[in-house]
């Protein structure tokens, strides 16, 4: 990844920086590189394993990881890589989860809005919508920068909030909800219908869905880490880095800032639609904090903090962090029987897993400002060169 | 390089052999005393769970809840349990968030029978289909006619929508309103809200009335500007479906603008620490409806509950959870000696029972229930209460309970 190396800068006042490692030989590809892809692929199949393994609360959490990881991606590319701090990704996971349960929701309903369409139909509408409502905040996006940008990107959130409460016909208001359709593909159902067992194991719901967000993680990570290499990945550095000498380089500043825009919503947009198969719920907020609150827009720079702006891998492990730790710790204190109490100071994982994410944000920002990324990368190049010295 | 991949492959072949989770399969069978257990149930233990909220914001609450349920199974398994078999609580604490609960729910639901208590009415949503599909039987912290729609939650209690009816056929008995009035609803956007604003459009409805609607958030704090509007509109009454706080903004602002109307509130309108607010002294025309008393109301049972919690030494100030959770939990030993007589403690067994329970007592802490129909609240009595701080628990009875003719006229959403 040193390809991407200057991710780590997030200000736009930056000094344009020295490259980390030196270029590699292009042609010879080394065994670092085969490595790399060893690990990749590795990881997949444990990936893949994994629900033949796990209890379905741990598959639950790790799903929840993913919704947060194609989130997380899609707000790394606008603030770590083109520079665009926003607070609106919670907005528009609300638009991407009422989208999807409104264009696959049943015709013929009296009080709520459904076009009966295939759920896969009503995916791909869900990110289309969404980044086009990314494109409208373009006008916004061109003229603020930096905090300016953030403040009135969080109008957004508090629109959602709005609109998801007066737009019952769309969202079934706060009082009860709606319920989304159960995705299929191809006549597949993703529910606990038909027998399907892989070694042994039953496949229903909760694996199925497993394998569906596993596959949508894939896509948009291979789709970002492609942008981010190509034209239009140096295209939005070069934005983030000074807006005027990108000009000069021919970069045209606004059609690539909310073009940027468009991409991170349709990823958030994806993560909304994912966010409602994992509830089987549509409900909007009550109140600013929820399920499309500030608290959610929040957790999500959280993740591309720690992770390490900018950096497609760090925001799957920031992901992992900001929206794993507080089930895992939930599930395995529960699991192990700690903390049983229930008076009024009863230590529950839920305020242990706040503490531990509150202080993974300060030590990041503290002591390692390129986030776990950084961390990870200094790491490998430790390794490159040990196994250099030995060959 | 190839060392590696054979690691790789390695480590995919063991990981293979291990053996997978697969094969746990729940068959249900005959247990002891010729009784029918699938979940949670053993020859001598039924387990029931408890899904609360002990770090969020309905902390002080869930955890009055909680002990109410502690205390009731405290007193249930020194008489000897039910079914011969001790009952036991596994407690966990989703900290009012609905993704934690989502993930800790397929943690519990293997291991219990059913669920005494549920906060939250994010938790309740996003749970119902789970609690439908497992035939878990659920007790909601909420009391939404809405939840209804779901044939596994038993809401103890009567119903927002229900109360707000019968406490406007009160007003109007006491010739407080009359027909063609004008009155002003103050509710919170949201489950609870919305279903105490159905009961007023109802009964508005039947009896001619002009309804103005205010909707606000949860976090509005100074509700004065709403009475002043709602002074304009010449209303002779004002209902409200919001939290103890707003309560306390409204009736000062009612009593310093000098509108002076009677101001009618759901059960969770009010809050005894409200003697201690500012609004102290403008609460005297406020009347509050409930199907649940406050704790150390003046009846022999809740005076019971208030003394074994304080044996107990439990360290939180009580509050009307206590008997609630109290209540709560004896309408599930009612339920489950229904099914243990049936001789069959499954799910199943539990739900059965549960719509033959045609008159649960709780010793006054609740109105009699009857779970029989479906979709239909289980009791549609009320008191009429209105706050005295020289009364123990801060509430002063001034109707005992009552069903108006405009309640029992009343289809609920999910009535059949």
């Amino acid at each position: 990844m040193s390809d991407t190396g200057t991710d780590a800068r997030a200000t736009t006042t930056a000094p344009p920086e020295p490259p980390q490692a030196p270029p590699r030989p292009t042609p010879r590809r080394g065994a670092q590189w085969w490595v790399r892809k060893a690990l990749w692929l590795a990881l997949f199949l444990v990936l893949l394993a994994l629900p033949l393994y796990l209890e379905a609360q741990w598959l639950k959490a790790g799903q929840y990881m993913m919704v947060g990881a194609v989130g997380a991606i899609g707000l790394t590319l606008l603030t770590g890589q083109a520079g665009q701090l926003s607070l609106a990704h919670a907005f528009f996971l609300l638009a991407g989860a009422t989208s999807y349960t409104v264009l696959s929701g049943p015709t013929g309903d009296p009080e709520l809005v459904g076009f009966g369409l295939d759920p896969l139909l009503a995916l791909l509408g869900a990110v289309a919508i969404t980044a086009v409502l990314g494109l409208a905040f373009a006008p916004v996006a061109a003229r603020l920068r930096g905090i300016y940008l953030g403040v009135a990107s969080l109008a957004l959130v508090f629109l959602g909030l709005y609109l998801g409460q007066s737009a019952e016909s769309l969202t079934g208001g706060t009082s009860t909800g709606r319920p989304p359709a159960t995705f299929e593909l191809f006549g597949f159902p993703f529910s606990n219908d038909g027998d399907l067992e892989i070694a042994g194991v039953p496949i229903r719901e909760t694996e199925r869905v497993w394998y569906l967000f596993l596959a949508l993680v894939v896509i948009a990570f291979l789709l970002a880490r492609g942008a981010v290499r190509g034209r239009i990945g140096r295209a939005w550095r070069a934005v983030r880095d000074n807006e005027a000498s990108a000009a000069v380089m021919g970069v045209n500043v606004p059609t690539v800032k909310a073009g940027v825009f468009a991409v991170s919503s349709a990823y958030a947009g994806l993560a909304g639609v994912m966010t409602v198969l994992w509830f089987d719920i549509l409900k909007p907020d009550e109140s600013e904090f929820g399920t499309y609150g500030i608290n959610v827009s929040i957790a999500y720079l959280a993740m591309i903090i720690i992770g390490g702006l900018g950096s497609v891998p760090g925001a799957l492990v920031g992901a992992l962090l900001v929206n794993g730790l507080p089930q895992v710790l939930a599930l395995y204190s529960t699991q192990l029987g700690w903390s049983t109490g229930t008076g009024e100071g009863a230590f529950t994982p839920i305020l242990i897993s706040s503490f531990v994410y509150g202080a993974a944000i300060i030590l990041v920002v503290l002591f390692e400002p390129g986030g776990l990324a950084a961390i990870g990368r200094r790491i490998g190049q430790r390794l490159t060169f040990t196994r250099r010295g030995k060959e | 390089m190839k060392r590696i991949l054979a690691l790789a492959c390695a480590s995919a072949l063991v990981l293979a052999g291990c053996g997978t989770k697969g094969g746990g399969s729940d068959s249900g069978g005959e247990g002891a005393g010729g009784v029918q257990t699938d979940v949670g149930v053993t020859d001598s233990e039924i387990t029931l769970g408890v899904m609360t909220d002990q770090t969020g914001p309905f902390k002080n609450l869930s955890t009055g809840i909680t002990h109410g349920n502690e205390l009731w199974v405290k007193d249930v398994n020194a008489a000897g349990g039910i079914c011969d078999r001790q009952l036991k609580l596994r407690i966990v604490d989703h900290g009012y968030k609905a993704d934690t609960a989502k993930t800790l729910y397929p943690q519990i639901e293997p291991n219990v029978l059913g669920l005494v208590q549920l906060v939250g009415s994010p938790v309740t949503a996003a749970l119902s289909g789970d609690l439908e599909s497992d035939e878990m039987t659920t007790t909601p912290a909420s009391w939404s006619s809405e939840l209804l729609s779901n044939p596994y939650l038993m809401v103890v209690g009567t119903t927002y929508d229900v109360e707000m009816i019968d406490g406007l056929s009160y007003l109007q008995e006491e010739g407080m309103i009359s027909d063609g009035d004008t009155v002003g609803h103050i509710y919170i956007d949201g489950e609870y809200g919305a279903n105490g604003l159905r009961g007023a459009r109802y009964y508005a409805e039947q009896h001619d009335l002009k309804l103005r609607e205010v909707k606000i958030t949860s976090s509005d704090n100074d509700l004065t500007n709403v009475v002043t509007g709602l002074r304009g509109q010449g209303v002779k009454a004002i209902l409200l479906t919001t939290t103890p706080t707003q309560t306390g903004s409204v009736a000062a602002a009612n009593k310093a603008l000098g509108l002076n109307v009677p101001i009618l509130g759901n059960n969770p309108t009010f809050d005894p620490l409200l003697h201690q607010s500012p609004a102290a002294n403008a609460l005297d025309k406020l009347y509050v409806v409930a199907s649940s008393v406050p704790f150390s109301a003046d009846i022999d049972k809740a005076r019971e509950v208030a003394r074994k919690y304080e044996e107990a030494g439990f360290t939180e100030p009580p509050n009307a959870g206590v008997p609630y959770g109290y209540a709560v939990a004896e309408v599930w030993g009612t339920v489950l000696r229904k099914a243990c007589e049936n001789k069959d403690l499954t799910r199943a067994g539990v739900h059965k029972a549960l719509q033959q329970t045609t008159s649960a007592e709780t010793g006054d802490l609740v109105a009699e229930l009857d779970f029989s129909q479906p979709g239909a609240p289980a009791t549609r009595q009320v008191y009429v209460a209105q706050p005295d701080a020289s009364v123990e628990g801060g509430m002063k009875y001034v109707k005992p309970l009552f069903e108006s003719e405009d309640a029992k006229g009343y289809k609920a959403p999910h009535q059949q």
